[in-house]
């Protein structure tokens, strides 16, 4: 697994598809694709608004990225940080903030490379050989 | 010497800071937490949760939510404080807190703690890059935290940002 992290707009679908030649359609969105769709692509982007839709119904998103990690091993996770602002006042958002942290930590740490893109240049924050 | 550690909501901040504090081979080990919980669920929840995770580190815990330097600190001790947000909203809040002079006064404890001890390991927030501007109390706060943290960064042995668990060195 290898994982691209910013805040939005920072260009990190771009930056993804030219680190990692993607064509458009190999790329699915958190906000709308299918279990299916997620457990069998080559790279998702917003990775975060699967953890929003699965609070939603009632779901637990560690539970989605083990799912991710057993399933999709190689995948390509594109994930906004969202954890960086003033803590809202809304519990909901608060509960989504730090539901969307843990779930990134899990799958950086299965991950092999993270990128961090700021203004689309992208920093290699972890590489390690596969074990 | 001062370590500054900051990152995102959940990034793992807490976790790394715990792991330096563990490698530092001081003898002793002091958490200094700043949370006044009261009765707000998520807070003592919260709090359950970094006790549990903490239990066989052997840290000695302080609750401290204002004068630090009235904190007894050991011989040979890496002392982690956490947090610095927290500590700040104190000063400014609370109704025994110093209001806007924060700065002064957390500065203050910040240095008795820094030369008390062996190794201190503050705890911030990445609070500055949010998607709205904010006005009157909460922009004050916001000014006054980039300043205390702009002065820990230029006194900092390390400034570290933990991104997702991962350690970016800032300093």
């Amino acid at each position: 697994m290898k994982m691209v992290v910013g805040g939005a707009y920072e260009g990190k679908t771009d930056y993804a598809r030219w680190q990692f030649g993607l064509s458009e359609g190999d790329i699915a969105d958190g906000l709308e694709c299918t279990q299916r769709e997620l457990l069998n692509c080559k790279c998702v982007k917003h990775a975060e608004e699967l953890v929003r839709r699965t609070l939603k119904r009632g779901g637990d998103p560690m539970q989605l990225a083990e799912n991710m990690i057993r399933f999709n091993p190689d995948m390509i996770v594109i994930a906004n940080e969202v954890g960086c602002g003033i803590v809202p006042v809304n519990s909901e958002e608060r509960a989504f903030r730090e539901a969307a942290g843990r779930f990134c930590t899990r799958l950086a740490s299965f991950s092999d490379e993270v990128h961090r893109v700021v203004y689309g240049q992208g920093m290699i924050i972890k590489k390690e050989q596969r074990t | 010497m001062i370590h500054l550690i900051t990152g995102g909501a959940a990034s793992g901040k807490s976790e790394y800071a715990e792991s330096q504090v563990l490698a530092s081979g001081c003898k002793n080990r002091l958490y200094v937490a700043t949370m006044s919980a009261g009765t707000d669920p998520e807070n003592l929840e919260r709090i359950r949760k970094h006790r549990e995770r903490r239990k066989d580190m052997g840290f000695k815990t302080i609750e401290c939510s204002l004068m630090l330097s009235d904190i007894t600190v050991p011989e040979d001790c890496a002392v982690l404080l956490e947090d610095l947000p927290n500590l700040l909203a104190n000063e400014m809040y609370l109704p025994n807190g110093i209001g806007i002079h924060a700065l002064g006064r957390i500065m203050q404890g910040i240095q008795y703690l820094d030369q008390a001890s062996d190794e201190l390991y503050i705890v911030t927030d990445d609070v500055f890059a949010d998607s709205c501007s904010y006005e009157g109390g909460t922009k004050l706060y916001m000014q006054l935290l980039g300043l205390i943290s702009q002065n820990l960064t230029s006194l900092a042995e390390s400034v570290t940002e933990v991104v997702y668990g991962i350690p970016v060195k800032i300093k």
